[in-house]
């Protein structure tokens, strides 16, 4: 099988471009231990590589192994098992044998993914995630309850869930339950309706580790803060861990019975804060890693500079590269990340209007707003106007007369006229191109 | 006596193949991904102007999806019980690997939502719909006539595009009046007809 490869590799190297063997074939292994003969199986380093090769050269690569061998040949590509990747938590157990973790851990509605090693550490979190160790390590007897808040996106879910995921790592038998309040309040309400609140309260006040996350929604919910009041106390009394996130810290949240927000005050209260550029960075080469690519660092640092608001919409960006550099089979680099970006990026003057277009123009050529309306002639003052028609047809999907009547009710041949005007003086003035560049450029931001 | 037309060419149900991409080959293939399951992404929003398509291609998406798939359109407009309806859905997509695929007007960062919401919906794959260049509008103008029996000269294409507003459903829009006024009169489609139709449209 090596030598089909090798085979394959030659013809390969000469039908596709340099740049694009390298990135994308070179990285590619042929299993070894594969038998059949009629199949190459290839082992793509991470996820990137082979989900690429599959849409863009897979058929390549299958037409000529077959011709290499003459007999049709079946092409299989397979992921590497991953020894670069972060320790990962134990995956689930297989079910069957008893009450092994893994049945407990579907019950616990725990992502396995969110473990305090995939967890990106900086100053706006660190506070919070040595208090979330802590409380893992010992459950029922640092903290209690411990009491996480900050803004969205920020990471609550995943220190939470890391808690979880530590604890039924350390003890499998531990009773663990990750709930959202959404979820606990569906979960009261249907108690409520089955007339089954007995069990409800078994179960809740059973358990060892209980986390709500986003207890903001228990908001102007009597019923459900009663039974949490009831759980809570249950819990605390026999020394279980309660861990709670929240929006806001316990005094500003509306509509929590007063006798809640003095408990949620009992054990510590930490804050997450928004990231900063380092930790961005970080977290962005973090979930990079995750996904099995090495990144470069300018392209990490470009990403976590646009996109500041939470670590959520960083995950979102970090995404759209990578969709983007699948379907264009080029290779990551910071013009490709500032072209996926587009989409999301400097959108705050996207939505293009004809008076944005008018204020700009007039901005750019120094003359008065009012002069886009009015009935001057002046080259100084008409030329402008003309840009800024041009523009108006070529950035919105208005009408040139719709156009025509914004500009003080002139007629859509003058638009037309404008149009064309501008058009031709792009190609013979130089200066105004690049006046109508540079404009064009401003207002798509 | 005034032929009346009858109205019967429906239009085609909206469809992936029936779209037409322009500058959002990208947007298109990713889409096609998602709804039969091919993309490791499950949550999907696309933005775009009024008439760029989003509501085709939801609905496009809808039809061709051989997985759970929950599609929200216009979530600008979500009122509070429906924004939490959409932020249980994307937590549930999140944990079993269902879709969901929503459509705004703006991009995430600018929508009068929930913050949680909000940042929920820039968290998978977000596109732009690119409206179309004056080109490409030429072809769906021919296009769409087409479909509807109809031949537009060169100039009638050129003096629609700088008559009507460019959105697809607005050029949409003209070609129906278009085909009612050619069969209702029995004329070919000439200018003098084109203009009357417009008078339709005057404000």
């Amino acid at each position: 099988m090596h030598s089909l490869w090798d085979c394959c590799l030659r013809r390969l190297a000469q039908e596709l471009p340099a740049q694009q063997f390298t990135t994308w074939i070179r990285p590619l292994a042929p299993e070894v231990h594969a038998s059949e003969p009629g199949a190459l199986v290839l082992v793509a380093p991470n996820r990137f590589v082979l989900e690429l090769v599959r849409e863009r050269f897979a058929s390549l690569i299958k037409r000529i192994a077959t011709e290499a061998r003459g007999q049709e040949i079946e092409l299989r590509l397979v992921l590497a098992r991953a020894p670069q990747a972060p320790a990962r938590p134990p995956a689930p157990v297989s079910t069957g044998s008893g009450a092994g973790p893994a049945p407990n851990l579907e019950r616990a509605r725990l992502n396995p993914a969110f473990t305090f090693d995939s967890f990106v550490t900086g100053k706006a979190n660190q506070l919070a995630r040595a208090a979330a160790v802590q409380v893992a390590e010992n459950p029922g007897i640092s903290y209690n309850p411990l009491f996480i808040y900050g803004g969205v996106g920020l990471g609550k879910t995943h220190l939470v869930q890391a808690i979880g995921n530590a604890l039924a790592a350390q003890r499998p038998q531990a009773r663990i339950r990750y709930s959202h309040a959404e979820q606990y309040v569906t979960d009261v309400v249907r108690a409520y309706q089955q007339k089954s609140f007995d069990e409800f309260k078994r179960y809740y006040h059973s358990l060892d580790l209980l986390l709500i996350d986003d207890i903001q929604f228990f908001s102007n919910k009597d019923r459900t803060q009663e039974e949490f009041f009831y759980a809570f106390n249950a819990l605390v009394e026999a020394h279980k861990q309660i861990v709670i996130t929240c929006d806001t810290y316990p005094k500003e949240i509306a509509g929590m019975q007063e006798r809640l927000i003095s408990r949620f005050g009992w054990g510590l209260t930490v804050a997450i804060e928004a990231p900063e550029l380092e930790m961005r960075v970080a977290i962005v080469l973090k979930k990079a890693e995750a996904e099995g690519v090495a990144l470069h660092e300018d392209i990490a640092f470009f990403v976590a500079k646009h996109v500041r608001s939470n670590v959520r919409e960083l995950e979102g960006a970090l995404k759209k590269v990578f969709a983007f550099a699948r379907f264009t089979g080029r290779e990551l680099s910071l013009d490709l990340a500032r072209e996926a970006l587009r989409d999301i990026l400097n959108v705050a003057n996207r939505q293009i209007t004809v008076e944005g277009i008018q204020k700009t123009v007039a901005d750019y050529f120094k003359i008065k707003p009012a002069d886009m309306h009015s009935k001057r002639r002046t080259r100084n003052i008409a030329r402008p106007r003309q840009v800024a028609m041009a523009l108006a047809k070529d950035l919105t999907q208005m009408s040139l007369p719709e156009i025509g009547e914004a500009f003080g009710n002139r007629d859509h041949t003058t638009v037309l006229h404008a149009c064309r005007t501008v058009a031709t003086l792009r190609k013979k003035d130089l200066t105004l191109n690049r006046d109508y560049h540079v404009l064009e450029q401003t207002l798509k931001g | 006596m005034r032929q009346l037309a009858l109205g019967i060419s429906p239009p085609p149900d909206p469809s992936f193949d029936n779209f037409v991409p322009g500058a959002n080959g990208e947007l298109l293939a990713r889409l096609r991904e998602l709804v039969d399951g091919r993309l490791a992404e499950n949550i999907f929003y696309l933005w775009g102007e009024p008439g760029s398509g989003r509501s085709h291609l939801l609905a496009a998406a809808a039809r061709a999806a051989t997985r759970a798939l929950v599609a929200a359109d216009d979530v600008e407009a979500l009122d509070d019980a429906q924004q939490r309806v959409l932020f249980n859905c994307i937590n549930e997509a999140r944990e079993s690997g269902s879709a969901v695929l929503a459509a705004g007007s703006a991009p995430p960062a600018q929508l009068p939502l929930r913050e949680d919401l909000r940042s929920r919906l820039a968290w998978g794959l977000v596109y732009q719909v690119k409206p179309l260049s004056d080109a490409e509008r030429a072809l769906y103008l021919r296009a769409e006539a087409a479909r509807r029996g109809m031949r537009l000269a060169d100039e009638v294409v050129w003096y629609l595009l700088t008559h009507v507003r460019r959105d697809l459903p607005s050029l949409g829009a003209i070609l129906d009046e278009l085909d009612r006024l050619s069969l209702e009169r029995q004329r070919h489609i000439t200018l003098p007809l084109v203009r009357e139709a417009l008078k339709a449209f005057a404000p």
